[in-house]
């Protein structure tokens, strides 16, 4: 490399443009490698299985207008209505929607009359419908029966017998895997709730719980002045159904106020927040990147046009066109890469702040490298379109004078 | 000079198009992201009760689980249990103070073809208009007797009366909540906190209720919380009395207190009434209470979110690489134009006067990327409230304030960008251009 | 007009220290048209840039107009250059984005006159020099003469009492040179003091007294008439 010690001397006397540069992809590549660790771990939280097939349910909530409203006969009624709708696979009361952020949930422990601790899970209270109606998979045991179900009032005292909960909450009680069959129990409360079935899994009502993915689901109708479907259509027949089901419900009884969403709604919604960090981070991330580009690209060019008569006189001196660019490429390449050996010190920083300060996951070194490696490309590239562009220049230039 | 100096810079950055437009965007692109972020967050962390925030109390008291403490930034629950909020309201320290929750009602108008909808019900005592300052339109809030006995009496927010009445004077008339009667008794005005440190319960940035109620029709209407609503007892009460009865949180509870005697009375009042309760089993846990201001209750409440804070210094840290990248391109573009710096100085120029007239260039790039960035700050904000899918519909516009700052960062990045590049060219040796090469 | 004494300048780099004038001395009188001349290297420049406050001197005494400028910092110079001093470059140094109004204004501009006094004197300058009825073209549009002629009527238009040329004609054909030249004349006649820094000895012959300067130091001080004969022999 004989020319690596002109070319270092010429860097250094056009030191502060060159450290901009530097410092330009040092600061990019700790805020893309941050932000990129974001992305990726809220993708992968938004990537999570639901256990249900979101795409093709409908939620329906509704309100009573009298105030002494028969729940439990409206709800057989509704369902008889429900179920026979074309295009409706399935559907099922419940008192609460998964995904939609809103439930109910409560600590549960192996041995009865505990008061300390205990493994949190979202319940719900639905009938035999339920995971057909969420398209959920049982995995072992059984489903509920007609002769399983109870009706209580919103504050009856009540606690059923038995559960279908998720592997999830099943394997966090019973850890050695044989949950089917067990009990389980209530805070300082001794009536066991037996484990008749098993579902692969649900996410539950919360994503951003901690632990989402505890179900457990009781063979209870809750009565009261408000109640919530969830009605699976057949799959492509979502829409349709979904602009239909009011008029058939309304039909059989106009006194109550309905509010119908899609489960994808619901899913939308509750990772509206993740989805936006996802969103204007790869925004930040892909503008950041096209502005070092662009930077790099008018600076190249403005130091070539300062150079170009010393770029005649070397072509005049028989340096080729290939000679010029490779100058210029490994000029930029020498203050790209301290550029971005600065930045791989200057990411761990930011990351240290953001898992101390904001909770933010830390930085992986494959996440990183992989930044540095798209930084330094994107460099190379934005400096190649001027130092193509230099190769051009005539000879001739070194002769004439300015 | 000012004026030759702008006319200067505006025939200057004509000159150089493409790396004027690249050093307009670089900046525009900088502001417009940080200020799509730091409008958010300057939204979110605004006090809408900052009028009132020194003499307003939220109310906490610690009576959770023996065993465990409740899981919040200061270990006690947000809200009271029902009894022990009946206890707190027969307190007369208080020059105001409001007992409350958000509910829901079926609303339908008799003779009327409108559809039958439900509203968003804030079920709370009398004081909560004149605690908060919410005016009226007409009318005024219910009598006293209301917050203790079923009164079935209503007071409608503007859109509500909008919806049902035309914006009419209502008062007086019957609607119909959950199919009983009750009557108007006023119209509040548009009122819509942002963020809602009254109840932070369903999202911080949700919209003020739609109707408001007495506190004394909970045995009529079996109301819950349209909100959180959280127990640690299981207790065998059975019923909506036995719920009311129970160890369930689900009520907010605030206060307003003008002076320190009263400040200092109120606390003696807790302690004696959680002492009192202990005696009788309850409060099984160290004695503690919470009176916060609206600006703590905020900030306890993290209504500004990590995430937001993240995304604005990330923000921040861009528009800081869109400088750094400003600044090469000036230098490049101001180092070009030495020559005629060179020339300048000779015909009389002192340093100061190619430093302003560089700084002016700059400044007027800076200015040009302001205004670029304003747009770009309001798309962003449109996307970003569109991603948010409802949750921020309140915060994402800017207000002048912002504008301004939106401005004024501009400036200051422009500054900032051309200060060296504009103070290297002063120094520079004006000789060493003036010589033919 | 212009009186130095033992003017010193060195420049340094890192390692060596080069010296462009040493106990360098010189008077130039009110109204008088010098030349200089000297080899390449010999501080020429050097001593037009110190005499036109573009450069600061390294110790020695340097008074313009009876004024002693050692001691004055730039915004003093600045405003003494922009008063009293005119410029005349070989390369013209006109302003290539700006017409030749705008390039006359210039120095006006910076001496804080209104908007009516400087079209006056651009006017009248333009006038002087040949070229009113383009005075809203651009400096490419002119020819080399020309712009030669535009670079003087800018150095004037501030109605400087000294006039500083550094090979004023160097980059023109003879016709023009001489010109150039003989504008450069008129206005001595009319009382600007100039130096003239020329490697031409034609021209060097037609000013009032030449002084050579060599190795940093005036080494002759002759009347004009005499150079040519040194440069002939």
């Amino acid at each position: 490399m004989l020319e690596l010690r002109p070319m270092l001397s010429a860097i250094w006397r056009n030191k502060i443009s060159a450290l901009l540069i530097a410092l330009q992809l040092a600061l990019t590549l700790a805020i893309i490698s941050n932000a990129a660790v974001i992305v990726g771990d809220r993708a992968d939280k938004m990537k999570r299985p639901t256990g249900m097939a979101v795409d093709d349910i409908i939620s329906l909530t509704f309100l009573a207008i009298p105030q002494d409203y028969d729940m439990s006969a409206a709800v057989t009624a509704d369902m008889a209505l429900l179920r026979e709708m074309p295009g409706v696979m399935d559907a099922a009361p419940s008192n609460q929607l998964p995904l939609s952020g809103s439930g109910s949930a409560s600590g549960y422990h192996t041995k009865p009359n505990e008061e300390i601790g205990g493994e949190g899970a979202n319940q719900f209270q639905s009938d035999s419908h339920f995971i057909n109606a969420l398209g959920m998979k049982l995995v072992a045991g059984r489903n509920f029966t007609e002769a399983d179900m109870h009706v209580v009032g919103p504050n009856d005292n009540y606690t059923p017998s038995i559960a279908i909960v998720t592997q999830q909450f099943a394997d966090t009680m019973y850890p050695e895997g044989n949950a089917l069959g067990k009990y389980f129990y209530g805070g300082g409360d001794d009536h066991p709730i037996e484990i008749v079935g098993i579902v692969e899994r649900n996410l539950g009502s919360w994503v951003n719980w901690n632990n989402a993915g505890n179900v457990v689901v009781f063979p209870t109708l809750v009565v009261g002045n408000f109640k919530r479907y969830v009605i699976r259509a057949e799959p492509g027949q979502r829409d349709d159904v979904l602009k239909r089901v009011e008029d058939v419900l309304a039909e059989r009884d106009p006194r109550r106020v309905f509010r119908i969403e899609t489960m994808s709604h619901h899913k939308a919604r509750s990772y509206a927040g993740d989805n936006t960090m996802v969103m204007v981070l790869s925004a930040v991330m892909g503008l950041l990147t096209f502005i070092v580009a662009l930077g790099i690209i008018g600076l190249t060019f403005f130091w070539i046009n300062q150079r170009r008569k010393q770029i005649g006189v070397r072509r005049a001196l028989g340096a080729t066109r290939t000679a010029i660019s490779r100058y210029f490429l490994l000029e930029n390449l020498i203050i790209a890469g301290t550029g971005i050996a600065l930045g791989l010190a200057a990411a761990q920083i930011f990351n240290h702040m953001m898992v101390s300060s904001f909770k933010q996951p830390p930085l992986t070194l494959p996440v990183m490298l992989a930044c540095a490696l798209i930084l330094l490309s994107v460099s190379i590239v934005a400096a190649l379109v001027p130092a193509l562009r230099a190769a051009n220049i005539s000879p001739a230039t070194a002769t004439r004078s300015v | 000079m000012f004026g030759y100096y702008i006319s200067l810079a505006l025939r200057s950055i004509r000159g150089t198009p493409i790396l004027s437009a690249l050093m307009i965007a670089a900046i525009a692109v900088g502001v417009g992201a940080a200020m799509t972020t730091l409008t958010l967050n300057h939204m979110m962390s605004q006090n809408p009760l900052d009028r009132k925030d020194s003499v307003l109390y939220a109310v906490q008291l610690d009576g959770w689980d023996p065993n465990e403490a409740y899981d919040s930034n200061n270990q006690m629950p947000w809200q009271l249990t029902y009894k022990d909020a009946q206890a707190l309201l027969r307190s007369d320290i208080p020059t105001h103070q409001i007992a409350m929750h958000r509910t829901g009602f079926t609303v339908e108008k008799d003779n009327s073809d409108l559809r039958p909808f439900t509203a968003d019900t804030r079920a709370t005592t009398r004081d909560f208009f004149t605690l908060f300052d919410v005016p009226f339109i007409y009318g005024g809030t219910w009598n006293a007797d209301a917050d203790k006995s079923p009164v079935q009496q209503v007071v409608l927010s503007k859109e509500t009366n909008d919806k049902l009445f035309d914006g009419e004077n209502s008062v007086g008339k019957s609607i119909s909540l959950n199919g009983e009667p009750f009557t108007v008794v006023g119209v509040i005005d548009h009122w819509n906190p942002v963020p809602k440190v009254y109840d932070l319960n369903n999202g911080p940035f949700n919209d003020s209720e739609e109707l408001y109620i007495p506190f004394g029709l909970h045995r009529r209407f079996e109301m819950y919380s349209w909100g959180n609503t959280n127990g640690w007892k299981n207790d065998d009460s059975e019923g909506y009395e036995g719920f009311l009865q129970s160890e369930n949180i689900w009520i907010q509870y605030w206060v307003q207190l003008d002076t320190a005697e009263q400040v200092e009375q109120y606390r003696d009042f807790l302690t004696g009434y959680i002492r009192q309760q202990k005696e009788q089993g309850r409060f099984e846990r160290p004695l503690k209470f919470g009176l916060s201001h609206p600006s703590e209750w905020l900030v306890l409440n993290e209504a500004l979110r990590d995430d937001n804070r993240v995304l604005g210094w990330l923000s921040l840290a861009f528009l800081l690489v869109c400088v750094v990248n400003a600044v090469a391109l000036l230098l490049a573009k101001f180092l070009r134009k030495a020559p005629e710096a060179g020339v300048r100085r000779a015909l009389g120029a002192s340093r100061n006067a190619v430093f302003t007239q560089h700084l002016i260039e700059s400044a007027c790039i800076g200015i040009t990327g302001g205004l670029f960035g304003i747009l770009l700050a309001i798309l962003g904000l449109q996307s970003v409230k569109h991603l948010a899918m409802g949750y921020i519909d309140q915060l994402a516009y800017m207000d002048w304030q912002m504008v301004l700052a939106a401005i004024g960062l501009a400036i200051l990045a422009s500054l900032l960008a051309g200060a060296y590049p504009a103070w290297r060219i002063s120094r520079t040796n004006p000789s060493i251009y003036l010589k033919t090469q | 007009m212009l009186k130095m004494h033992n003017i010193r300048k060195s420049y340094r780099t890192d390692t060596i220290e080069t010296h462009a004038l040493r106990d360098f001395s010189l008077e130039v009188a009110e109204g008088e048209f010098v030349s200089v001349t000297g080899p390449s290297g010999s501080g020429k420049t050097t001593f037009l840039n110190i005499a036109g406050l573009l450069e600061t001197s390294t110790g020695g005494q340097y008074l313009l107009d009876g004024e002693d400028v050692s001691g004055l910092n730039d915004r003093d110079r600045s405003r003494l250059r922009n008063e009293k001093i005119g410029f005349i470059f070989q390369g013209f140094n006109l302003i290539p984005d700006l017409n030749l109004f705008d390039n006359i204004d210039v120095p006006l501009r910076y001496r804080g006159f209104n908007a009516k006094e400087r079209r006056k004197r651009i006017e009248k300058v333009l006038e002087q020099v040949g070229l009113a009825a383009r005075a809203k073209h651009l400096p490419a549009q002119l020819s080399g003469g020309q712009q030669q002629r535009v670079a003087i009527a800018r150095a004037l238009a501030g109605e400087p009492r000294f006039l500083l040329a550094d090979e004023p004609t160097g980059n023109l054909d003879s016709l023009m040179a001489r010109q150039v030249m003989e504008l450069l004349e008129f206005i001595n006649e009319w009382g600007t003091t100039i130096v003239m820094v020329t490697h031409d000895p034609d021209l060097a012959r037609r000013a009032h007294r030449n002084i050579q300067i060599v190795d940093g130091q005036v080494s002759d001080m002759r009347n004009a008439n005499s150079v040519a004969e040194a440069a002939t022999a």
